[in-house]
C-alpha cells in the first residue's frame, strides 16, 4: 500500500491505509469495537465514550528515528494516561491500541450502564427491538444489573411527532446526535437540533412544517436506538418476522437499493407484504441512503385502486380472451402498429416487446415521456464505468444544468452537495433559482430555455467558470430538460457532449454525461430501442394499432386526448386502470416491481436485479410474460419462461449488456465502509447487500471509441407576446402521478403540495393576480388550476408550473401560455 | 513581597480604569515596546517568565503561543472571560477596574502571534462590564492602540466583545469557540487543537487566555523575564489573585506573590479573609472553587504555601485560586450535593458519563439528603463518579466526580451522619412548605 | 422587526464576525430586550438574518439559560444560591425574597411584574447574598435592602406600565 502504517491493534501489527479511522480499521479486520455515536458517513464526535481503548504510541528515538526497546527487547509504548476514543483517532505509525483489557472492559461496562440508567428498557414493544444497537451491545458487553432505581429515571413524551414521517421517543434517546448530524452534514437540511442540557437533552425539530427535509427515513435508520421511527413502520412488526427482499426503487434515474422488508400478513390476506423500505449498501449508488419518496412510496403496489383484471372492451375478461383479442388486433393491423413505453417497464419487458413489434413488422418504439432526449449521447459519453458520485471531491468538477436536482434524483442531490463539501467545483446552471444552489461554487442564470445556448457560450460569457470545469482533473455533468423542448433537451445534451469531448472528460471514471431521466428506466428505454423522438412521430402519425405499456400518456400530456383520438385501437398495460385503459380495446394487468422480479438500467447505465417482494394483487402478470404469451399467439415463438431466459437473450442481442447475465448482476463483494453486519452497531438489518451491486454497461468512449457530436442546431426561444407568458413545467418529487398517489393518503398527503404556479411580481402584478390567488393556467389545450405564488423563484416573464400537482395534465414542455384569476367557486362547483 | 499589585493596580492608581489615567502611568508602554520588536521575540520573553494561565490549568502561557503556526494569514486571540466557576471572581474586579491593561496585554498577545482579531468573550451575565469594556476598547481605538495599522505598524488587530448566555461549559476553551461561532456550547474533539488550522475559532489558528492571564503580560514585557521571575517561585512565578469566599469575615480579591502567603495568612491575616466569623473552626478548603479536589483544613494544609506546586502535594489543585472556606458547622456532604447541583445543570450533555452519571449522582444525593439514603449509597455514588472520572471529552466530567470522591475520602464521617441516625447537621437547605396559589393571596393583600 | 427597528446595532454586530452564524446570540439578546422573551416570531427573523434553520436558533435558547423561551415578568431576579453565596446566608434569602412575593421558585408573580429564579454562581460570591435583575447585578443584599429594590421597582413600573 502506497499511504499505508502499521498500526498495533491487541499486540498484532496491521498495514492500515494512512488516516483511516480506528473503529474502521479495527473493524476490517474483524476487531468490533462497539459505538454508539460513531458512524462511519459521518464526522466523529466522541460523544458516548463506548469507544474507550487503552491507547499509546511506539517509542521512537529522536535523533535515530529508531525504535526504542525495553529490557526485554520489546518495543517501549507511552501510553495516554486516560482511555482514548477509538472513534475520533485516525491511524498513524506506530499507533498502539489495547482493546481486550480489563480497562476497557469496565469502560464499555460503565458506559452502557450510563446509557441504561435513562433509558426505558421497554424492548418489547419497541420497534428496533431485534435490530437495536443498544439492546446488541448490552447483550455482549453490558452490566447485569441496573443500581438506578427505576423511579428515578426520568419520565419524557414518547411520542414526539418531528414531522407527517418521524416520531421521536424521547425516553428511549441516547443523544448521540446521529439523526441531527445525518441532517447536517450528509443532507445539508438542518432541521433537527439539541435543545436543553446536560440530561435534559432531547431532540426538536421546531420549522415550519417540522422535520422538512426529503431524506428524513434515514434518520431512523442511523439511530442506534428506537428513538426515531417512522409513521409507516411504528408497530407494524418485529424486525424478526421480516423477510427482507432486494429489490430497486422505482421512482427515479438513481436506482436506489433497497430492501423491502416483507411479512406474510393479514392485512394482505395472508400474502408476503410490503412492511418498510429500507436502504440497501451500494456504495456507487446510494451508499446507505434513500428519499422519502422511495421509502414511504411503496404503497401504491397494493393499492385497491389496481387493475386487478384484464379488461376487453369495458367488460373483465379471462385471460386467455383478452390475450387473443389483442393478439387478433395486432395481427389485423396489417404492421401498422406502434408501442409506447413508461421508464417503470424493465429492460425485460421492454425487450419483449420490442420482440414483438418487430415481429408484426414495425420498428416505432416510443419512449414515455417525450421530454428528454440525448441517452444515445448517455450511451457514448456518459459517465465512465467505475464512477462513484460519492467519492468526487477537490480537484473534480460537477456541472448542473437544466435540473432541479434534488426534485429530479434526490441521492444525487446528496452525492453532489458532499462532493462540494469535500472540496468539488460545483457549477449549477438554470434559468430559476433551485434547491442545489445552496451547495454551489457558482451559480450560472441563462434565459428561460436557454441552456443549450448558455452552454455553447460558457467560453464567451463564462470564461472563468468554462476554464475551471475544463481544467478539472473528473468533471461531470448532469443535465435535465427543464424549461426544454425534445429539441431544446436534443441540444443541450449535443452541448454538454462536447464540452466533455473537447475538454478531454469522457471514457474515463468520474468523466462525462449524466442525465435525470424521468422514471427509474429511462436508459433502459434507450438500449432497447425506445426514444423521445419516435413517441413524437407516433403521436403526428398514429398508427392503427398503439400498445401503451404503462404509460400514463392521459395524466401526463394534455393533447393526448386528441391524438389518441386518431388511433384506432389502444392495447394497454397498465397497473391502473387509468384514462387511457378505460378507452382502450384490450386493457391488461401488469405486475408492480413489488411483486416480480427484472431489472433496470439506472441513470449512469447501471444494470440492477431486483427481486420478488410482495404476493401477487388480481391477476396480474409481469408485463414481459403478458407480452411474450401474446407473442407465442402470434406464432412469435414460445412464451419466454422467465425474466432471466430474457436477458440471456437481450445479453446475446445488445453488446452494452453482454455481461448482465442474472447471475453477474447478483453478484457483491465487500464494501467499505462495512456497514450492517453482526455487530449491528448502525442499526437496520437491511443494509446487508445480498442482491448484487449491479453492473455498469460501458460507454462507447469507455471502449475507445469517441462520437463525433457535431454541430448543434439550437432551438428558437420561445416568445411569449405581451400579456402571455412563458410557461416552465418544473418536477416536484412528490406529486399525484399513479405510481406514488395512492402511497400518500395518509402519510405523505400534507408534504404534497397544492397546485401553485410561481410568478414573478412584476409579471403578477401586470396581470392583476396576487399571491394566494387562485388561477387558471392555460396553455394550448391545457387548463391547470393552480394557486399562485408571487415570488422571487420564476424570472421575469416566466411562470413556472409544477407537473402532476393539478388533477389536470399539465403541459409536457415549454410552452407559451396565458394566466388569469379565477373564482374560487369554481373549486367547488 | 507578598502584596504586590501587578493585576490590581487600581489599590496604587484608584482611577486607573480610565483611559488617560492608565496612559499617564505608562499604559500601553509595553505595546509600543512589543511592537518595536519581532513577534517571536515577544514570545521569548513571556516564556523566560514562565508565567502559568490563570485560568485553571496553569499551561505556561508563552509555549501556548509557541504552537501557533506563523504560515496561516488569519489568527485569532480570544479572551476567556467566562468567570463562571463557583467562587470565582476575580475577571470580574479586573474587567472593571483595569481594563486597559487587560486589552493592552491581549493586543501583545496578538502581536505575537500576529493575529488578526481579539475576541473577548464574556458571561452573559457580565453584561454591564461589556458594555464598559467596548468603551474602553474604543478609547484604545481612538488611541491608536487597536484597531487598523496599530501605532503605525502596518499590523491591524480590531478587539471584539462577545457575550456568552449564560452556560459554565463555555468557559472550557473548545466549547468557546463552538458559542462564538453561534453553536452550542459543547466542547470540541482534539486533535485538531485550537492552536493548529481546524482546531481554532472558525477554524483558524487561535490562542485562548484567561483574562487574569493576559493582564500580566504587559508587566512582563515592560519588567523583563527576570523581574516577573523574581516574584513568586520557580514554578510558579508572578503573583495571583486569590478569590476568597464562603466563611470568612472578610471575603474578596487578594493579590499576592504566588507562594508568598499561605492559606492560613490568606483566611486569618487582618490584610486578606481576617478570620472565621463568630470565631468559629476552620473545617474545609475548596482550593480551587467548586470543582477541585476538597481538602481539611488541616494545620499542615493550613500552613501550605499558595503555588501550583504544593497544593499538588495535598492531592488537591490551585487551578484559578477560587478559595472557598467551610466553618466547623457546615456538614460536607451537603457541600457534595450543592455542587453536584451545579454541575447536573452545567454539563454540556455530550458525553454519556457526564450527562448521566451527574443526573444519577444528584438523584441518590438528594436521597440521601432528604434521610432517605441507604447504607450502600456512598459506596455507590464514590462508583459512579469513580465510573465518571477520565471517561469524559472534556474535564468538567472530572470536575464533577471531584467533590463526591475528595468528599467521601476526607470526610466519611458527614456522610456516615446521613446514612445512620438523623443527625441534622446545618447548614441544610431548609424545608419549605409548598406555596402554590400563595401568590394570588399576597398580591390580594398588596 | 428587529431587522428595522435596530438597523444599526445589528449592523454593527454582524460587522465584528466572519460569519453571519456567530450574530444569533448578540442578535437573540436584542430580541429578548424587545419582547422580553424570545417570542417564535422573532426566533424565526433571527433564523432569518443568521441564514440558520429556526430549529437551530431554538436549540440556542434552549441551551443557554439567559435566554427565556417564556414570558417572563418585567423584572426578572435571578438569585445566586451556589455554593460560595449560599455558605453565606442566599438560599436563606432567596427563601425571603419568595415570601416576599409570594411565589415559587420559577413563578412570576400575578401583576406580571416579577419573576424570581435561582441560577448557579453569578461571579460575585464575596457580595453574597446578591441577584440579578434584568442582567444587572445588586449585591450585599439583605431583605430590607431588597424590600426597598421592590419598592423602588414597583413604583418605576407603575410610573411606567408593563406593555401587553
Ligand atoms: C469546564 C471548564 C470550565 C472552565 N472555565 C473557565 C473559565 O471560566 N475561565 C477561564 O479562564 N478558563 C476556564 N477553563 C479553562 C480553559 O479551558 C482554558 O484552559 C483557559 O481559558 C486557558 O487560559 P490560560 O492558559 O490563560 O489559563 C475552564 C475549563 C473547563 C474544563
Ligand atoms: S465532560 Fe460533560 S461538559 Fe464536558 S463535554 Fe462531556 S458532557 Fe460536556
Ligand atoms: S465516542 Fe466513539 S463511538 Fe461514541
Amino acid at each position: 500500500m502506497a499511504n499505508s502504517v502499521k498500526i498495533y491493534i491487541d499486540d498484532q501489527m496491521y498495514e492500515v491505509p494512512a488516516g483511516t479511522n480506528l473503529v474502521d480499521a479495527a473493524k476490517f479486520i474483524g476487531n468490533d469495537i462497539p459505538v454508539f455515536c460513531y458512524h462511519p458517513k459521518m464526522k466523529p464526535v466522541g460523544m458516548c465514550r463506548m469507544c474507550l481503548v487503552e491507547m499509546g504510541n511506539i517509542v521512537k528515538d529522536r535523533s535515530t528515528g529508531e525504535v526504542t526497546l525495553d529490557e526485554s527487547g520489546n518495543p517501549q509504548i507511552r501510553w495516554f494516561p486516560k482511555l482514548q476514543t477509538a472513534c475520533t483517532t485516525v491511524a498513524t505509525d506506530g499507533l498502539v491500541i489495547r482493546t481486550n483489557t480489563q480497562a476497557v472492559d469496565d469502560a464499555r461496562v460503565n458506559v452502557l450502564e450510563f446509557l441504561l440508567t435513562s433509558h426505558p428498557l421497554d424492548c418489547p414493544i419497541c420497534d428496533k427491538g431485534g435490530e437495536c444497537p443498544l439492546q446488541n451491545l448490552t447483550m455482549r458487553h453490558g452490566p447485569g444489573t441496573s443500581r438506578m432505581v427505576f423511579e428515578d429515571k426520568m419520565r419524557l413524551d414518547k411520542q414526539v411527532a418531528l414531522g407527517d414521517l418521524i416520531f421521536l421517543d424521547e425516553e428511549r434517546c441516547i443523544q448521540c446526535a446521529r439523526c441531527i448530524r445525518f441532517q447536517d452534514e450528509i443532507v445539508g437540511d438542518p432541521v433537527l437540533a439539541f435543545h436543553e442540557r446536560a440530561r435534559a437533552l432531547q431532540i426538536i425539530a421546531v420549522g415550519d412544517p417540522p422535520f422538512d427535509s426529503n431524506f428524513s427515513g434515514n434518520t431512523t435508520d442511523v439511530c442506534p436506538v428506537g428513538a426515531l421511527t417512522t409513521t409507516d413502520f411504528r408497530f407494524g412488526a418485529r424486525p424478526w418476522e421480516l423477510t427482507p427482499v432486494p429489490t430497486i426503487c422505482p421512482h427515479c434515474p438513481v436506482g436506489c437499493n433497497v430492501t423491502a422488508n416483507t411479512r406474510l400478513d393479514r392485512d394482505f390476506e395472508g400474502r408476503a407484504m410490503i412492511k418498510r423500505m429500507m436502504p440497501r449498501q451500494n456504495e456507487q449508488v446510494n451508499e446507505i441512503w434513500m428519499c422519502d419518496k422511495g421509502r414511504f412510496g411503496h404503497h401504491f403496489s397494493r393499492s385497491s385502486e389496481r387493475l386487478m383484471q384484464p379488461v376487453v372492451g369495458g367488460s373483465t375478461s379471462a385471460w386467455d380472451d383478452a390475450l387473443n383479442a389483442a393478439a387478433d388486433l395486432l395481427r389485423n393491423a396489417g404492421g401498422d402498429v406502434a408501442a409506447i413505453a413508461g421508464s417503470m417497464m424493465t429492460n425485460e419487458d421492454l425487450w419483449t416487446l420490442r420482440q414483438m413489434l418487430n415481429g408484426l413488422g414495425s420498428q416505432r418504439l416510443g419512449a414515455w415521456s417525450p421530454t428528454h432526449a440525448g441517452a444515445d449521447l448517455v450511451a457514448q459519453v456518459g459517465v465512465g464505468a467505475g464512477t462513484n458520485l460519492t467519492t468526487l471531491g477537490a480537484d473534480d468538477a460537477v456541472l448542473i444544468i437544466a435540473s432541479d436536482l434534488e426534485e429530479e434524483a434526490p441521492i444525487w442531490r446528496l452525492n453532489v452537495k458532499q462532493a462540494h463539501d469535500r472540496g468539488a467545483y460545483v457549477v449549477v446552471a438554470n434559468a430559476r433559482d433551485t434547491r442545489m444552489d445552496a451547495f454551489a461554487s457558482t451559480t450560472l442564470r441563462y434565459g428561460t430555455g436557454q441552456a443549450a445556448a448558455a452552454l455553447q457560450n460558457l467560453r464567451a460569457d463564462n470564461a472563468e467558470v468554462a476554464q475551471a470545469l475544463a481544467d478539472a482533473t473528473n468533471l461531470i455533468i448532469i443535465a435535465g430538460a427543464e424549461g426544454l423542448t425534445l429539441d431544446g433537451s436534443r441540444a443541450l445534451m449535443q452541448s454538454a457532449a462536447n464540452f466533455l469531448i473537447e475538454t478531454g472528460h469522457v471514457g474515463k471514471p468520474q468523466n462525462g454525461l449524466l442525465a435525470t431521466f424521468p422514471g427509474a428506466n429511462g436508459m433502459g428505454l434507450f438500449y432497447m430501442g425506445f426514444t423521445p423522438e419516435t413517441t413524437l412521430d407516433i403521436t403526428q402519425n398514429p398508427p392503427k394499432v398503439l400498445i401503451l405499456a404503462q404509460a400514463d400518456v392521459r395524466y401526463d400530456d394534455p393533447a393526448a386526448a386528441e391524438w389518441l383520438s386518431r388511433v384506432e385501437t389502444v392495447i394497454s398495460l397498465s397497473l391502473f386502470p387509468d384514462e387511457a385503459t378505460q378507452s382502450a380495446a384490450v386493457a391488461l394487468p401488469i405486475q408492480s416491481f413489488a411483486e416480480r422480479d427484472g431489472t433496470y438500467t439506472n441513470g449512469a447505465r447501471r444494470v440492477q436485479r431486483f427481486y420478488t417482494a410482495q404476493g401477487p394483487l388480481g391477476e396480474a402478470l409481469p408485463a414481459w410474460q403478458v407480452i411474450s404469451r401474446i407473442g407465442e399467439r402470434l406464432e412469435q415463438g414460445r412464451a419466454k419462461a422467465s425474466a432471466a431466459a430474457v436477458m440471456l437473450e437481450i445479453t446475446q442481442s445488445i453488446p452494452a449488456f453482454a455481461g448482465m447475465r442474472y447471475n453477474e448482476l447478483g453478484k457483491v463483494e465487500p464494501q467499505f465502509p462495512e456497514i450492517g453486519g453482526d455487530d449491528l452497531y448502525y442499526g437496520g438489518t437491511a443494509y446487508n447487500n445480498t442482491g448484487g451491486l449491479g453492473v455498469q454497461a460501458p460507454t462507447s468512449a469507455d471502449e475507445g471509441s469517441v462520437p463525433a457530436v457535431g454541430a448543434v442546431e439550437l432551438p428558437k426561444a420561445q416568445k411569449a407576446k405581451k400579456g402571455d407568458l412563458v410557461v416552465v413545467p418544473t418536477t416536484k418529487l412528490y406529486n399525484h402521478e399513479r405510481t406514488f398517489e395512492p402511497s400518500i393518503h395518509e402519510m405523505m398527503g400534507r408534504r404534497v403540495a397544492e397546485s401553485y404556479v410561481q410568478l414573478n411580481a412584476a409579471d403578477a402584478q401586470k396581470l392583476n393576480i396576487q399571491d394566494g390567488d387562485l388561477v387558471q393556467v392555460t396553455v394550448g389545450s391545457a387548463a391547470v388550476r393552480a394557486r399562485a405564488r408571487v415570488n422571487g423563484a420564476a424570472p421575469e416573464g416566466t411562470a413556472l408550473l409544477p407537473r402532476h400537482l393539478a388533477d389536470t395534465a399539465s403541459p409536457l414542455t415549454i410552452g407559451v401560455g396565458q394566466i388569469s384569476k379565477i373564482s374560487e367557486l369554481v373549486v367547488e362547483g | 513581597m507578598a502584596s504586590q499589585n501587578i493585576i490590581f493596580r487600581e489599590k496604587d492608581v484608584p482611577d486607573i480604569r480610565e483611559y488617560d489615567v492608565y496612559v499617564k502611568n505608562g499604559g500601553y508602554e509595553a505595546l509600543k515596546k512589543a511592537l518595536s520588536v519581532k513577534p517571536s521575540e515577544v514570545i521569548d520573553v513571556v516564556k523566560a517568565a514562565n508565567l502559568r494561565g490563570r485560568g485553571g490549568a496553569g499551561f505556561p502561557t508563552g509555549v501556548k503561543w509557541s504552537f501557533i503556526p506563523q504560515t496561516e494569514p488569519v489568527k485569532y486571540v480570544v479572551v476567556n472571560a467566562d468567570e463562571s466557576e463557583t467562587g470565582t471572581f476575580k475577571d470580574r474586579q479586573i474587567l472593571e477596574n483595569n481594563p486597559h491593561q487587560l486589552i493592552e496585554g491581549a493586543m501583545i498577545a496578538a502581536w505575537a502571534i500576529q493575529a488578526t482579531a481579539v475576541y473577548v468573550y464574556l458571561r452573559g451575565e457580565f453584561w454591564d462590564v461589556a458594555h464598559e469594556l467596548d468603551k474602553h476598547i474604543e478609547e484604545a481605538v481612538a488611541g491608536g492602540f487597536v484597531g487598523d495599522n496599530v501605532l503605525g505598524s502596518g499590523w491591524s488587530c480590531m478587539v471584539y466583545t462577545h457575550l456568552g448566555a449564560g452556560a459554565y461549559i463555555c468557559g472550557e476553551e473548545s466549547a468557546l469557540l463552538e458559542s462564538l461561532e453561534g453553536k452550542l456550547g459543547m466542547p470540541r474533539v482534539r486533535p485538531p487543537f485550537p492552536a493548529n488550522k481546524g482546531g481554532g475559532l472558525y477554524a483558524e489558528p487561535t490562542v485562548i487566555n484567561n483574562v487574569e492571564t493576559l493582564t500580566n503580560v504587559p508587566w512582563i514585557i515592560t519588567n523583563g523575564a527576570d523581574a516577573y521571575r523574581a516574584i513568586g517561585t520557580e514554578q510558579s512565578p508572578g503573583t495571583k489573585i486569590f478569590c476568597l469566599s464562603g466563611q470568612v469575615n472578610k471575603p474578596g480579591n487578594y493579590e499576592a506573590a504566588l507562594g508568598g502567603i499561605t492559606f492560613r495568612q490568606l483566611i486569618f491575616d487582618e490584610a486578606y479573609g481576617g478570620g472565621i466569623p463568630g470565631g468559629k473552626q476552620i473545617k474545609a478548603i475548596l482550593p480551587s472553587g467548586g470543582s477541585g479536589p476538597i481538602i481539611p483544613a488541616t494545620d499542615e494544609v493550613l500552613d501550605t504555601p499558595l503555588t501550583y506546586e504544593d497544593l499538588q502535594k495535598l492531592n488537591s489543585i490551585l487551578g484559578s485560586a477560587s478559595i472557598i472556606v467551610m466553618d466547623e458547622t457546615v456538614d460536607i456532604t451537603w457541600v457534595a450535593a450543592k455542587v453536584t447541583k451545579f454541575f447536573r445543570h452545567e454539563s454540556c450533555g455530550k458525553c454519556t458519563p457526564c450527562r448521566e452519571g451527574t443526573y444519577w449522582l444528584d438523584k441518590v444525593l438528594d436521597r440521601i439528603m432528604s434521610g432517605q439514603g441507604k447504607p450502600t449509597d456512598v459506596d455507590l455514588i464514590d462508583n459512579i463518579a469513580k465510573n465518571m472520572q477520565g471517561f469524559t471529552l472534556c474535564a468538567l466530567g472530572d470536575f464533577a466526580a471531584n467533590p463526591i470522591i475528595h468528599t467521601i475520602k476526607n470526610f466519611p464521617d458527614d456522610f456516615k451522619a446521613h446514612l445512620t441516625a438523623d443527625s441534622a447537621v446545618m447548614p441544610t437547605e431548609p424545608a419549605r412548605p409548598a406555596r402554590r396559589g400563595a401568590a394570588a393571596a399576597a398580591s390580594g393583600a398588596d | 422587526m428587529l431587522a428595522e427597528k435596530y438597523a444599526e446595532r445589528i449592523d454593527k454586530i454582524f460587522a465584528k464576525y466572519p460569519t453571519k452564524r456567530s450574530a444569533v446570540m448578540p442578535l437573540l439578546f436584542i430580541a429578548q430586550e424587545e419582547y422580553g422573551w424570545i417570542t417564535p416570531e422573532s426566533l424565526v427573523e433571527v433564523a432569518e438574518l443568521c441564514d440558520l434553520d429556526p430549529t437551530q436558533v431554538r436549540s440556542i435558547t434552549g441551551f443557554y439559560t439567559m435566554y427565556s423561551e417564556k414570558p417572563k415578568g418585567k423584572y426578572w431576579l435571578q438569585v445566586c444560591t451556589d455554593l460560595a453565596c449560599a455558605l453565606r446566608g442566599a438560599d436563606e434569602f432567596h427563601h425571603q425574597l419568595l415570601d416576599t412575593l409570594g411565589i415559587e421558585d420559577g413563578e412570576t408573580t400575578e401583576d406580571g411584574l416579577f419573576t424570581v429564579e435561582h441560577v448557579m454562581c453569578l461571579a460575585a460570591c464575596d457580595k453574597a447574598p446578591m441577584l440579578q435583575c434584568n442582567f444587572h447585578f445588586h449585591e450585599n443584599l439583605d431583605l430590607d435592602k431588597v424590600n426597598a429594590l421592590i419598592a423602588q421597582w414597583r413604583a418605576e413600573a407603575n410610573a411606567a406600565p408593563v406593555n401587553g
